[in-house]
């Protein structure tokens, strides 16, 4: 919340929810509310009853993890390896990387000083082992640093809380006695190993006071991110037009996600001008892609926007949404694949003139003949398949239904003889009526139910009339009737 | 007593206001009430008063695969002469769905037994989920016989009509279709298509409209129904919802317009209607023939043992009195034709009394001690001649309605009664009765906000609004306090959903202990289902349901406290060699009134909440009756009727006990004397207030049933208004002050919701006397016996035990060279015994773990590996009891216990080592661990066992707090009112009864002993968080005195557990009351008999 710049003040009690097995639970809390004696874990509805003005906001716990992820690789600026420890912790081997930084005190105070400027507060702790770096950055002091050998020194005042074990093993050590890190150290190792040979790694205060002292190795094993792509030109000479730049770009691009096996849907464009000045162009596709022509082609008459000022001196063109990318293999007989021009079809027309102007209709389930869709943009995400359809429409929907005038028997017939659009119509058939009331949750009260009737005339011609009310419905005088559509 | 306070005011018609209708040629037989869950959206009454407004003779009734709903339609049908024509939906497991009319009873009855063994079973004949119903094919045509079945065609009838052959060749019987106009468009095509159909097969079609609903304006809730079903939004629902509001309740005019070109349709519902004679009330109900011996009838047999009972009851002759009460009852019973009603009930007592191996205690209560043939037959404990009780209250020839006998048993011990009903009857015989649960206000706003896509502030903040579970409706003013706009047309029209839905069935619950025995089977009178409890079924009808149709019905309760008297009654006879029973404890006892005038009586059954234990030492109850005023008096009813304070005037003597008489014309001065001299002249009980309606004002006995009724059920506002014109106008003109009578029906009045009749508090009262006697006499066995029978009562086991030492008794920890599973009492010194502790007591421990170790103590155990081979326990067991300090014998506290514990391994030594004395890892070497303080002993006591003996987490604590001037609560005693006090001490209950204004009431302790604090709500509303989050609460106020009994009014609270944290730097667990109403909302109206659900006041809401 802080990050998008909506976060309230640290005075407003405030906790994040998730939903729990019976209800919703609080996930996260700010310092305000840990005052008030708002407790993670416990139920809403309790920790609303303690406090009726908690604030509650919904937690993004994927969210949380995809940023937390997004952060371990940020953090690879100060040193090459760093991987995800917990939900909340991030372990670096700083090893042979903080001279770069002048040291490690001064390392770390930069470390404090770029999260905070994320918005982030962290807890900062440099020491040999991983086990250490954990119990000193949670329990020691602020930014501490344990040298080499050091570790048992630093780590012995602090509570058996620091070695990653469980609630019931802490409590185990603490009723033994055995209550800070150098207490338990200072037991006989036999008869420590002895009572905890088969427990499991979160259980085993051997095992984690090994791996925190140094005697057993926990290495630091670094993922590595996603590739990215991206293909630049830098020019000797500015110049004002990167159009003649655009397919070695592409060229360059696709030949390094076809050598990965990836396609991207998104292509953006970076222009740097020599005034330091920057500009950016981004295109979309509809499905994945790595065909340089194919994207070459949305850039077309893009280029034109761009305000070429003094000339610009580099190019840069990256690939985002990527995706990896099955190989399809080409028609035998040639011909190219329908759904493929289609796409592309969809991909140039919105390139050209916007996310807006290209739609697609969507079906949506309702009663009500012309709220049975909704246009969504043809670039978007798909959507799900509604599983029922409505019963019999007319291969025509009239976007307006038109008010005719109709011959029928008061007050309930069938419609007899209409005229529409200055032709008289003379039924010969008629099925219905379908009846479809208004939904009462969304129209506005004293909407009229409508009566359905597929009609046909002496022309053979199949219209969809409708009657607007009842007689006597009191929402109104006479009922009128409408055309709303014609079947083939 | 309220019998349905717990329930929603069940609607009903009046009787009269109606006229029959003339035979109609249509008759509607789609009809789903809303007994068909979350389908249907109309009750009974309301589609009965519609078809009656629109002129129809006869009604069907069929919902979906149940019979629940039937003695509803039945009922009010009856009432504006509508003929009520019973049926049901079927639908198979495969799909297909039929509406199913019984010709007659024994049609019925298979019906009945098909929805019998589609909820009983599933389709592999296993144990079947409650609530689902599994019918095949096969399973309905082995039953069908008699039945007219109607196949109702699903939604693609093209489909339907190619599975019609195999319907048709399945059910040579089924002859109809039916058929719908329900303005789909293709609706003539479609009947057209059936009607074809119809022909090819020899069948017809039969017109109905599907009815969901008894109006169009309906629709809404219907569409919220579905949404709730399908667990959607109004908004994301789509096709799930119908298209338009036909399917409503039409007129037959309508009817047969619509289907004017299909005549045989409409002539084929009535062909079915007539055919169907079936009518709930050939339901005769037959009492099982097991309970009387052959060759004799009933009442003779009920006879002979009421006077058998009388000779053993009255061994010295029975009372002139008392016998001309039981000739008049043996009459009425003869008359009404119920004696096998009290043989049934004999008859299960004593299988508890005497089959049951031990015996189980049990005793009737309610309305039955009122009756002299239930004292002397056993059933009830008090001697109905003795205290004047009101036998009409009991039975009467006026009210059409089955006495009612409820009967507690030890509540370790019911399920084997329950049990026992079930086999010697079977199943198919005996079945609990359900009760219906009703959408209730928070639930129906929560539900439909949800559905309407309102947020979930939103709908808190409006179920905020309703306080109470069946409060009032939303007013604006509570609205606008939590910030609602009212007009907005969204909020508006779900609160006007939501208000439908309130008091709709949501679904079927299992009654928690009547009865139904028959002598036919009970599975071909009502379909009966599986529980969500393993081994329980019950049928689908409630209490209202039964009592319509007048099938008695046996209520087996629990009773806590009947188990914990027994198990004291064991210990005294094992302990002490002195046996005694329920009837046999040494009555009027001087010293055990002596100990409750103190107020000392924690533990004790009923009267040992706070405001029963500040109420003793102002009412010092000295003779048996007072404990039933006491029991009585200290209610919502009374406390709210302003009773309690007259009465206690009089009762201390400050003021004479006056009362007023009729005009000399009109009666005897003394004809209220004569009601009201055992509470001295202030109306306690219900039966005063009828006795006073009746005698006063003259009602007969019919006029005093209809207002007992109109106080028992809802306060229907339009009934009780014309009773209290009747009532006062009726006192004044026989020359009654009108003051008071008007004071006289608002104390009726206050009866309506929370009166206590004077036979159940007589029997509530044996049992106070009991228990008091019990803890008077043997305090070490009643510790034992309550802290065996857990969990009941209103404390914890701390609580408990504190008590117990107060009271001198010697309480040791639980050791496991010593202990078994319950508490046991062991020999200190002669003649006296200690209580110690069992297994029981510490955390997560298993019965089955402790009997191990007793069965295998030949000889104590002398190491941890000793106990641990013997007694076959695995380490994490033997780890639970060294963190519970159980090693004490073998000279191990628990920090050295858990050391060697952590040492055991499960598996055994290695074959090469088995032969050497070595274990395969080698020696143990020493090590030395610290001490552990006690303060972390009693912090680890408290986190294992929830107490502990050594000393209370205060008392480290206490040197300070002396320091900063703190009080300890023993010192409270020494102070006067006024002077202010600090205070600090462990949190056992907070209270905020509903009588009481809002106030908070918290009991604290500290090791001197327990301290009452008053919050008023002003203080409440600035420190709510200490009170609901503290376990140390630190308190500043004033002391607040009245002859002995002594409250702290706060006026500053604050949080300090953390000085109780700081014991060992861990959370120190304290356990609340059982009462506590921050913890748990009382009454929990979920797990208790309504007749107990405001046994203790209800609390206002906490939140």
């Amino acid at each position: 919340m802080e990050r998008t710049g909506n976060a309230p003040p640290d005075d407003l009690p405030v906790a994040m929810v998730a939903e729990g097995p019976h209800g919703p639970v609080i996930h996260d809390i700010n310092r305000a509310a840990g005052l008030a004696g708002v407790q993670r874990g416990a139920r809403v509805t309790d920790m609303k009853a303690l406090l009726p003005d908690l604030r509650i906001e919904y937690a993004d716990i994927v969210g949380d993890r995809r940023a937390m992820e997004q952060l371990m690789f940020w953090v690879r600026r100060w040193c090459p390896w760093s991987v995800q420890d917990g939900v909340d912790g991030l372990v670096l081997d700083t090893t042979g990387s903080d001279h770069l930084w002048g040291g490690e005190a001064k390392m770390l105070a930069d470390m404090e000083a770029q999260f905070s400027m994320l918005g982030l507060t962290a807890q900062i702790a440099l020491a040999p082992t991983w086990g250490a770096a954990w119990a000193l950055a949670r329990y020691g002091t602020v930014r501490s640093i344990c040298p080499e050998g050091e570790i048992p020194q630093k780590l012995s005042a602090l509570s058996v809380d620091a070695l990653r074990l469980n609630n019931g093993t802490v409590t185990l050590l603490r009723r033994l006695g055995l209550k800070t890190i150098g207490a338990l150290a200072d037991v006989p190792r036999l008869s420590l190993t002895r009572r905890f040979v088969k427990a499991k790694l979160n259980e085993n205060p051997v095992i984690r006071l090994d791996q925190a002292m140094g005697h057993t190795a926990e290495p630091v094993s670094s993922p590595d991110a996603a590739p990215s792509f991206r293909a630049h030109a830098r020019l000797p000479e500015p110049i004002m037009d990167p159009t003649p730049f655009l397919p070695d770009l592409c060229a360059d691009l696709c030949d390094q996600m076809e050598a990965q096996g990836y396609g991207c849907r998104r292509l953006l464009l970076t222009v740097y001008h020599t005034d330091g000045d920057t500009h950016r162009i981004e295109v979309a596709m509809s499905v994945h892609s790595r065909d340089p022509d194919h994207l070459l082609y949305l850039f077309r008459d893009k280029l034109e926007a761009i305000n070429p000022g003094y000339g610009f001196d580099l190019i840069t063109l990256d690939a985002a949404q990527t995706e990896q990318m099955e190989v399809v293999q080409a028609q035998l007989e040639g011909g190219t694949d329908e759904a493929v021009d289609l796409s592309r079809l969809t991909d140039r027309l919105t390139a050209r003139f916007g996310t807006r102007a290209v739609t697609r209709p969507a079906l949506r389930e309702s009663h009500i003949p012309e709220r049975a869709q909704n246009w969504v943009a043809a670039l978007g995400d798909t959507l799900e398949r509604t599983k029922t359809t409505a019963p019999d429409r007319p291969i025509r929907l009239l976007y307006t239904p038109e008010e005719v005038r109709v011959l029928y028997a008061v007050p309930k017939g069938p419609p007899v003889q209409f005229i529409w659009r200055r032709q008289t119509h003379k039924i010969t058939r008629y099925a219905g009526p379908e009846r479809i009331a208004p939904e009462w949750w969304h129209d506005k009260p004293g909407t009229r139910l409508r009566d359905y009737f597929k009609v046909e005339d002496h022309r053979g011609r199949r219209f969809w009339l409708y009657r607007e009310g009842l007689h006597g419905d009191g929402r109104g005088g006479d009922p009128r009737w409408f055309v709303h559509g014609m079947f083939a | 007593m309220p019998q349905n306070d717990h329930q929603h005011p069940k609607r009903t018609l009046a009787e009269g206001g109606f006229t029959p209708n003339t035979r109609k040629p249509f008759v509607e037989l789609g009809v789903t009430s809303c007994f068909s869950f979350l389908y249907g959206a109309s009750d009974a009454v309301d589609l009965t008063v519609t078809a009656w407004e629109h002129g129809y003779d006869a009604l069907g009734i069929a919902d979906l695969n149940t019979m629940a709903g039937i003695v509803r339609l039945h009922a009010e049908a009856r009432k504006a002469y509508i003929r009520p024509v019973i049926g049901c939906r079927l639908r198979l497991i495969t799909g297909e769905e039929f509406l199913a009319y019984p010709r007659d009873r024994l049609a019925y009855g298979r019906l009945c037994q098909l929805l019998t063994k589609g909820k009983m079973h599933d389709q592999t004949g296993e144990w079947q989920a409650k609530g689902a119903c599994d019918i095949s094919l096969k399973d309905l045509a082995a039953q069908s016989d008699g039945v007219i079945l109607i196949a109702l065609p699903q939604a693609d009838h093209i489909e339907f009509a190619a599975g019609l052959r195999r319907l048709k060749k399945a059910l040579p019987g089924l002859r109809y279709i039916a058929a719908s106009y329900l303005y789909r468009g293709d609706d003539r095509a479609r009947v057209n298509f059936l009607d074809r159909l119809a022909r090819e097969n020899r069948m017809s079609i039969l017109a109905t409209n599907d009815v969901h609903y008894h109006a169009p304006e309906r629709r809404p809730l219907q569409d919220v129904m579905t949404c709730i079903r399908e667990k959607t939004t109004i908004a994301k629902a789509g096709f799930l919802l119908h298209a338009n509001a036909e399917r409503h309740l039409k007129s037959p005019d309508e009817m047969i317009a619509l289907f004017s070109e299909w005549p045989h349709a409409i002539r084929a519902t009535r062909d079915v209607a007539d055919a169907c004679t079936f009518n709930l009330t050939e339901l005769s109900y037959e009492y099982p023939k097991e309970v009387v011996p052959a060759g004799r009838t009933p009442q003779e047999y009920l006879e002979e043992l009421t006077w058998a009972g009388a000779k053993t009851r009255y061994p010295d002759g029975v009372p002139e009195k008392t016998r001309a009460s039981i000739v008049k009852e043996l009459k009425l019973i003869a008359k009404l034709d119920i004696p096998q009603y009290f043989l049934t009930i004999h008859d299960i007592m004593m299988f508890a009394r005497k089959e049951a191996k031990p015996p189980i205690l049990c005793q009737g209560r309610g309305s039955a001690a009122n009756s002299a043939v239930c004292y002397v037959l056993g059933i009830t404990a008090v001697d109905p001649a003795q205290h004047d009780l009101l036998f009409e209250r009991f039975i009467s020839e006026e009210r059409k309605e089955p006495p009612d006998i409820d009967v507690d048993f030890e509540h370790e011990r019911r399920e084997e009664v329950i049990q026992h009903i079930y086999s010697k009857y079977t199943r198919q015989r005996a079945g609990l009765c359900a009760t219906v649960i009703h959408y209730r206000p928070r639930m129906a706003i929560r539900e439909v906000g949800k559905v309407m896509g309102l947020s979930q502030d939103v709908t808190a903040a409006l179920a905020k609004t309703i306080w109470g579970s069946w409060g009032r409706e939303i007013g604006v003013a509570e609205a606008e306090e939590a910030g609602l706009d009212l007009n907005d047309p969204l909020l508006a029209r779900a609160i006007k959903l939501a208000d439908q839905l309130i008091g709709m069935p949501r679904h079927l619950g299992q009654h928690v202990g009547g009865f139904i025995l028959t002598e036919t089977p009970l599975n071909q009178m009502v379909p009966i289902g599986n529980g969500a409890m393993p081994d329980r079924s019950f049928i689908e009808w409630d209490k209202d349901d039964i009592d319509e149709l007048r099938i008695l019905k046996v209520d087996v309760l629990a009773l806590g406290m009947l188990t914990c008297i027994h198990k004291a009654f064991d210990l005294i006879e094992a302990h002490y060699g002195k046996k005694y029973e329920l009837a046999t404890v040494p009555g009027e006892q001087a010293s055990v009134y002596k100990m409750l005038q103190k107020g000392d009586s924690l533990g004790v059954f009923q009267v040992e909440s706070r405001a029963q234990m500040n109420m003793l030492p102002r009412l010092r109850p000295e003779k048996f009756y007072d404990l039933v005023i006491q029991v009585a008096i200290v209610r919502p009813g009374p406390i709210q009727g302003n009773m309690v304070h007259p009465y206690l005037k009089r009762r201390q003597k400050l003021e004479k006990a006056t009362y007023p008489s009729p005009g000399v014309e009109h009666g005897p001065p003394d004809e209220l004397e004569r009601i009201l001299q055992r509470t001295l002249g202030v109306p306690i009980f219900q039966e005063q207030a009828m006795k006073i309606a009746m005698v006063a004002a003259k009602f007969s006995s019919v006029e005093a049933n209809q207002l007992r009724k109109a106080m028992a059920t809802f306060r229907s506002r339009g009934m009780v208004t014309a009773h209290k014109e009747m009532m006062v106008n009726r006192m004044i003109e026989r020359g009654y002050d009108a003051e008071f009578a008007a004071r006289c029906f608002s104390q009726i009045e206050g009866f309506g919701e929370y009166g206590f009749p004077e036979s159940h508090a007589a029997s509530f009262a044996l049992l106070v006397y009991i228990s008091s006697w019990i803890k008077y006499e043997y305090p070490d066995v009643f510790c034992a016996a309550l802290l065996n029978s857990q969990p009941m009562g209103f404390y914890a086991p701390a609580q408990i035990v504190r008590d117990a030492r107060e009271h001198g008794v010697e309480v040791r920890p639980p050791d496991v060279n010593f202990s078994h599973w319950d508490n046991t009492l062991e020999p200190s010194t002669p003649g006296v015994f200690a209580v110690r502790l069992g297994l029981r007591q510490v955390d997560g421990f298993r019965a089955e773990m402790a009997d191990r170790i007793v069965d295998n103590r030949v000889n104590p155990y002398a190491t941890l590996e000793n106990l641990k081979t013997r007694a076959g326990l695995d380490s994490s067991t033997i780890h639970r009891l060294a963190a519970a300090d159980a090693f004490r014998s073998m000279q191990l506290d628990r920090r050295a216990a858990l050391w060697e514990a952590r040492a055991l391994k499960d598996a055994p030594d290695l074959p090469l080592f088995a032969e050497k004395d070595t274990a395969d890892e080698g020696v143990d070497y020493a090590v030395t661990l610290p001490d552990m303080p006690s303060c972390e002993h009693v912090v680890a006591d408290y986190q294992t066992l929830r107490l502990s003996l050594k000393a209370h987490p205060l008392s480290f604590l206490r040197k300070s707090m002396a320091r900063q001037g703190y009080t300890a609560a023993s010192d409270l005693e020494q102070m006067r009112n006024g002077q202010s006090v600090s205070l600090a001490g462990i949190v056992l209950i907070r209270q905020k009864p509903g009588s009481a204004k809002g106030v908070c009431f918290i009991t604290v302790e500290d090791e001197t002993g327990v301290a009452n604090l008053v919050v008023w709500p002003k203080i409440m509303a600035q420190f709510r968080k200490a009170v609901m989050q503290s376990r140390l609460i630190d308190v500043r106020g004033y002391v607040q005195r009245d002859k002995d009994v002594i409250h702290v009014v706060a006026q500053e609270l604050h949080d300090r557990s953390d000085a109780l944290d700081r014991l060992s730097n861990e959370p120190v667990p304290i356990q609340l009351a059982r009462a506590d109403e921050v913890l748990k909302q009382i009454p929990n109206s979920h797990s208790g008999h309504p007749r107990n659900v405001r046994v203790i006041p209800k609390s206002r809401d906490f939140h």
